[in-house]
């Protein structure tokens, strides 16, 4: 199915093109906003670009993905919610790869930050629709840097000897490499 | 939402009085130190799954091991006590030190200690703010890192 959508946007480009001379064609992929207008027995659903304000450029235009453009390569972690909040929907899960633009490795490492604020409670509102108005009950554990999900971890009943104690993980690999202010290296098994 | 481990190795200090510089080990300088809200401390990774208590009755077949979620539900302010005593030192003066650490679960405290509180010890980690704490503004203002 993403095949033939993106055949019939890359095709209509070129047809307003040819057609349409000095007419811009309208940008292929924006926010629209779904108008439902009925005038007598005629109903027009229209979707109607949002037009945002201008964003300020970048600092580094020559980026491949949106995390390179604005030079936060190694810098952001699961607390940053504001920029968080940009690659995620409205019930909570991730935007696909192909939307946002950003690489492969910048999208694993923003899912992985995306998880650990959910599990932390970062984002009260993007929680996905439930049905027949079924409350959901309250987490009453406070926790933060979770790897792994809360249903998936089991108990470490013998941890071990001190030589070889079984480690408890805290936070993800994939950010080992994020820029530290302090001189303590960053632990991620505890 | 503070870390207990965190949390236990600020106390002991205090409680052994090694933050006085007339600290020494014969001298019994230490203070009483009250720890509120332990209902809300917080783990990182996925110790509440992952940390197990163990314990013998002493009698067969008495082993019992409880995770840290069923200990805490069953009783809030188990985690932060072990985590002082297992930090303090292993010597007799533990358990006298224990004495004098008072945990509560909420923000409730008896007056007569409440009237004796003299200094509040800084919080070991910054809680983050979540999104719907953030201004507006603040929202606003923050750029936005790709168009759709």
């Amino acid at each position: 199915m993403a095949a033939p959508s993106l055949l019939c946007g890359g095709l209509r480009r070129i047809f307003s093109g040819l057609l349409g001379s000095g007419w811009a064609a309208p940008p292929a992929r924006a926010l629209r906003q779904v108008v439902e207008v009925t005038e007598g027995n005629t109903t027009t659903i229209e979707g109607r670009i949002i037009e945002d304000a201008e964003a300020p450029p970048p600092p580094n235009p020559s980026g491949q993905c949106p995390i390179c453009r604005w030079n936060l390569k190694h810098k952001y972690d699961y607390v940053d919610v504001l920029l968080l909040s940009q690659f995620i929907r409205s019930d909570g899960g991730m935007l696909p790869r192909r939307v946002t633009g950003l690489c492969l490795e910048e999208h694993k490492k923003v899912a992985v930050c995306v998880q650990m604020a959910h599990r932390a409670g970062l984002f009260p509102n993007h929680r996905p629709p439930l049905p027949e108005g079924h409350v959901p009950k309250k987490p009453k554990l406070n926790r933060y840097l979770t790897r792994w999900s809360v249903r998936s971890a089991k108990p470490i009943w013998r941890r071990g000897p001190k030589w070889c104690k079984k480690p408890f993980p805290v936070g993800h690999p994939l950010l080992k490499d994020n820029i530290k202010y302090t001189q303590k290296p960053l632990c991620l098994n505890h | 939402m503070q870390p207990p481990g965190k949390i236990a190795a600020a106390t002991v200090i205090r409680l052994e009085g090694r933050h006085k510089p007339i600290y020494h080990a014969l001298n019994d300088c230490g203070d009483h130190v009250v720890i509120i809200n332990t209902r809300h401390i917080a783990f990182s990774g996925n110790k509440w799954e992952q940390k197990v208590y163990s314990s013998h009755t002493g009698y067969p077949g008495g082993f019992k091991q409880v995770t840290a979620t069923q200990l805490h539900l069953k009783d809030p302010t188990a985690i932060v006590k072990l985590a002082v005593y297992r930090m303090l030192p292993k010597n007799l003066q533990r358990r006298t030190l224990m004495q004098r650490l008072h945990l509560f679960p909420e923000d409730v405290i008896p007056e007569d200690i409440e009237k004796n509180l003299l200094q509040e010890i800084p919080q070991p980690r910054a809680v983050p703010k979540r999104l719907d704490e953030y201004t507006p503004e603040e929202i606003a203002a923050f750029p936005k890192v790709w168009t759709p």
